[in-house]
């Protein structure tokens, strides 16, 4: 901790480049460790429970050796490749997993994931897809098993008190988050693309506390660098969900764009939304990740037009388009996803009608893909430059 | 469905043959419904909204009967080139992007219907009804997205949830909150309805319509139960067909005379010792998987080589009501909520009581030895991931569960032909029948 307070990024490179390592060494303290995967999993349960909630990446530079003896490869390829380290043992810290429902790629391998890594503890969270008052009422009962389950786990209640303490912690966590994003704004930006894919990945393998003390050391650090100079290129924005490696943004920032903004589920997908205090904590919970968080897995159908309705879905987008002020956006959408792919012709245009280009990628979750990806990359750059 | 005779398959029943004609009629129900002052709702198969929509008159325009239709004449690649044009991604359910660029053209043509559409194409619609319930993404994302070319449509999507089957879990006590969260979300739908069709629910109507689509899943499901016959008189490939009216047509008298007509002559059948294959040696469960719509006629190169399918998973979405144990209640919307939950765990205990076993699994095992098969085919279609991920696992649970069975597993697509390559498709399934013949050869 007190090398995070001098050295906040090559920590936060460490802990990418090593993903899970702190996580090893909790587990060797006598800490559960439980796996999750997406922007559903509610952490603040996880950590109400005092376990920690560890969401699982994949490794892009990894080609699939295993994994497609057991799950099919019409499944999205992140959850593929995600599936593929846990059956290679690279998480072999894991107690169990909680698995929400965030699309048919994960609903329909639950069964796979489970019996396959055969972990003692396993919670499937099923989140519905509609966010009416019904919905809302369903969400809280499913957080509430979800409560049980991790007291069954861990031989502890957990107050509503605890609940409400880890509300607050974890606000306050996406605040500093959001606090560091803000030095995304200046031109240059004061932190690079890569730079901030390292803190993001790093802060979902830590405990909420650790997850804080890092990007307070990370921002002072860059508050107390000296303002990186040279060409300012174009400002970009990265749209998706859960891409997790530097190849793509290496890509961008190697073509001498500045990624300095995303809508991507481990970044401000995350750390945008708080969880409002409610008497009962768990009705706050329910309602950030229903009707907060911006997922196409969640239903949006309210506006009394269809401009309205679009307001209500890629809005935020927009927002963060004037307030990052970018130049051009970057949808890059995983094959066989249909939440997001159904979703590109829609944001597409409503992105592009607030006057900003749009370049629209789908790709596997790969490495060996990059070479093709960056030379669109590059021409879509100049188009915009 | 709808298959039109250009593959070679000849159905083996007179009930299988009518279905192009109820295809059709539907289809042209939702071109007629303007003339007679109803409602077209796009809807979406399995979506539990049946009754509702039917008490309100609401003509359903099914997408994936369309889309079907297109496959099976082999003309969707005109609508796939046109959704993928706009950037819907050729991985996507080829069912949901068919029908949008079939939409697309449409818009095009300011609400003309695009010349050359398939069967006089679907009606377009004055509302969407979707359902986000766990059967797949693009029962919800689909209607969002056809709203993009349909900005005034009105857009319905509820949601229709089940329990997770988890071995340490017991579902029974998850039930109730699902089935009053689906209860609530079809009073939604409800209120959605007398919204834009201007008319009050009529809540006997309502239950009449609950008693009569509870008497069609019994009637379907005696009328399948006689396929156990030793030849059996009907096999997966006919049942692709006879799903229609129960699929499409739930909750009209249509649908319960259609399985009550292919009951008798199923029995007739049975009576003259008529089977589907000339010399029947070998019977398959069709265990997971829709079919290639476009290559129907693989169920004739089985029959042809005496493999029958006298039972199968796919399009059998219901379960006889006796078995399902429901709770009395007189609230239509719940009795509806309490069958469609009840439908999906009532193998849940099954699947608890043998060790490793999944509710998926145990349903094959079921048809396996009530049905006498000796093995299971799967069809695994790229563009969908409902019904087709997953199905390694439950190849594998059933194999370590319940012996070594010969299974295949097929890869191709419900609509995309490009994915079809018919002589590697016939090579494997002769090797599927060698194994056949072996794994019976050695069990005798
Ligand atoms: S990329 Fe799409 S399919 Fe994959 S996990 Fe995310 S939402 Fe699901
Ligand atoms: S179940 Fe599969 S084929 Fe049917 S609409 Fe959903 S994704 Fe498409």
């Amino acid at each position: 901790m007190t090398e995070q307070k001098t050295n906040g990024l090559a920590t936060a490179a460490k802990y990418y480049r090593d993903y899970g390592s702190r996580a090893r060494e909790l587990k060797a303290a006598g800490k559960k460790i439980i796996g999750y995967l997406s922007a559903l999993g509610p952490v603040e349960i996880m950590t109400a429970a005092g376990v920690v909630p560890f969401r699982l990446k994949g490794n892009a530079s990894e080609a699939i050796t295993q994994g497609d003896a057991y799950m099919e490869t019409i499944v999205c390829p992140v959850v593929r490749n995600i599936f593929e380290q846990a059956l290679r043992g690279n998480y072999e810290f894991l107690e169990g997993m909680v698995l929400p429902h965030q699309c048919d790629s994960i609903d329909r391998t639950d069964d796979v994931w489970a019996d396959t890594l055969n972990l003692p503890y396993w919670h499937y969270l099923n989140v519905p897809h509609v966010t009416d008052d019904p919905s809302i009422e369903f969400m809280k009962q499913i957080l509430r098993l979800l409560v049980a389950s991790l007291e069954k786990l861990t031989g502890k209640k957990i107050t509503d008190d605890d609940i409400a303490q880890a509300v607050k912690v974890h606000n306050e966590n996406r605040q500093l988050m959001r606090n560091l994003y803000e030095l995304r704004k200046s031109d240059p930006p004061l932190i690079s693309g890569a730079e901030m894919m390292q803190v993001l990945v790093a802060c979902m393998s830590l405990p909420v506390d650790e997850s804080s003390a890092l990007i307070k050391s990370v921002t002072e650090e860059v508050k107390a660098r000296p303002a990186p100079t040279g060409p300012k290129g174009p400002r970009v924005m990265i749209i998706g969900d859960q891409i997790d490696g530097l190849g793509l943004i290496e890509a961008i920032e190697g073509s001498g764009a500045k990624l300095v903004m995303d809508d991507l589920s481990l970044g401000s997908k995350m750390y945008w939304n708080d969880v409002d205090v409610t008497p009962d904590p768990i009705q706050g919970i329910a309602e950030r990740y229903l009707r907060k968080l911006k997922l196409p897995t969640t239903y949006v159908g309210d506006g009394d037009t269809y401009q309205e309705n679009l307001e209500a879905r890629f809005g935020h987008m927009t927002r963060y388009i004037k307030d990052f002020n970018v130049n051009g956006a970057i949808l890059f959408i995983y094959k066989y996803c249909d939440p997001y792919g159904f979703d590109v012709p829609p944001m597409k245009s409503f992105i592009e009608s607030s006057g900003t280009p749009v370049l629209y990628i789908e790709d596997e979750y790969s490495a060996a893909s990059l070479a093709r990806v960056k030379t669109r990359v590059e021409a879509f750059l100049e188009m915009i430059a | 469905m709808a298959e039109e005779k250009k593959s070679s398959r000849s159905l083996a029943t007179k009930a299988a043959a009518s279905i192009p004609k109820i295809v059709r009629a539907n289809l042209a129900a939702t071109i007629k419904a303007k003339e007679e002052g109803k409602k077209v709702a796009y809807a979406y198969i399995m979506d539990s909204q049946d009754e509702i929509m039917r008490a309100f008159d609401i003509v359903p325009g099914w997408g994936e009967s369309f889309a079907g239709v297109c496959a099976a004449k082999r003309d969707a690649e005109k609508y796939l080139q046109k959704a993928e044009a706009e950037n819907f991604s050729r991985s996507l359910c080829t069912y949901a992007t068919c029908t949008i660029g079939f939409d697309m053209c449409r818009e095009e043509l300011g609400g003309q219907m695009p010349e050359g559409a398939p069967w006089g194409g679907m009606g377009k619609p004055d509302m969407i009804i979707g359902s986000a319930q766990q059967l797949c993404d693009p029962r919800f994302k689909w209607p969002q997205a056809t709203k993009h070319y349909y900005n005034d449509v009105p857009v319905f999507v509820g949601n229709a949830y089940y329990p997770q089957f988890n071995r340490n879990v017991n579902h029974h006590e998850e039930e109730p909150m699902y089935v009053k969260y689906m209860r609530d979300e079809l009073m939604e739908l409800v209120r959605f309805c007398e919204k834009h069709t201007g008319k009050k629910i009529d809540w006997d109507r309502l239950s009449e319509l609950v008693d009569l689509t509870e008497r069609t899943w019994d009637m379907f499901y005696d009328a399948y139960d006689l396929r156990k016959a030793i030849p059996t008189p009907m096999d997966t490939g006919d049942a692709m067909n006879t799903m229609v009216p129960v699929t499409f047509n739930l909750a009209t008298q249509e649908a319960y005379d259609f399985y009550k007509n292919l009951y008798d002559e199923l029995q007739e059948k049975i009576k003259n010792k008529q089977g589907v294959a000339k010399d029947e040696k070998y019977r398959i469960v069709w265990g997971a998987g829709l079919p290639s719509w476009f290559a129907l006629g693989d169920f004739q190169y089985f029959n042809d080589r005496g493999a029958v399918f006298p039972v199968e998973v796919t399009y059998r979405n219901l379960e006889k009501i006796e078995h399902l144990d429901l709770p009395q209640t007189n609230d239509p919307l719940e009795r509806i909520a309490w069958r469609w939950v009840r439908y999906y765990s009532h193998w849940f205990d099954a699947a608890r009581k043998r060790p490793g076993s999944t509710p998926k699994v145990e349903r094959v095992i079921e048809y396996l030895e009530d049905y006498k098969c000796d093995g299971v085919v799967y069809h695994s279609a790229f563009s969908c991931r409902s019904w087709h991920a997953g199905i390694i696992h439950q190849a594998q649970v059933l194999k370590k569960v319940y012996g070594d069975i010969p299974i295949l597993i097929m890869e191709g697509d419900i609509v995309d032909i490009s994915s079809y390559n018919e002589a590697e498709t016939h090579n494997r399934i002769d090797a599927f029948i060698e194994a056949l013949a072996a794994h019976k050869s050695k069990k005798n």
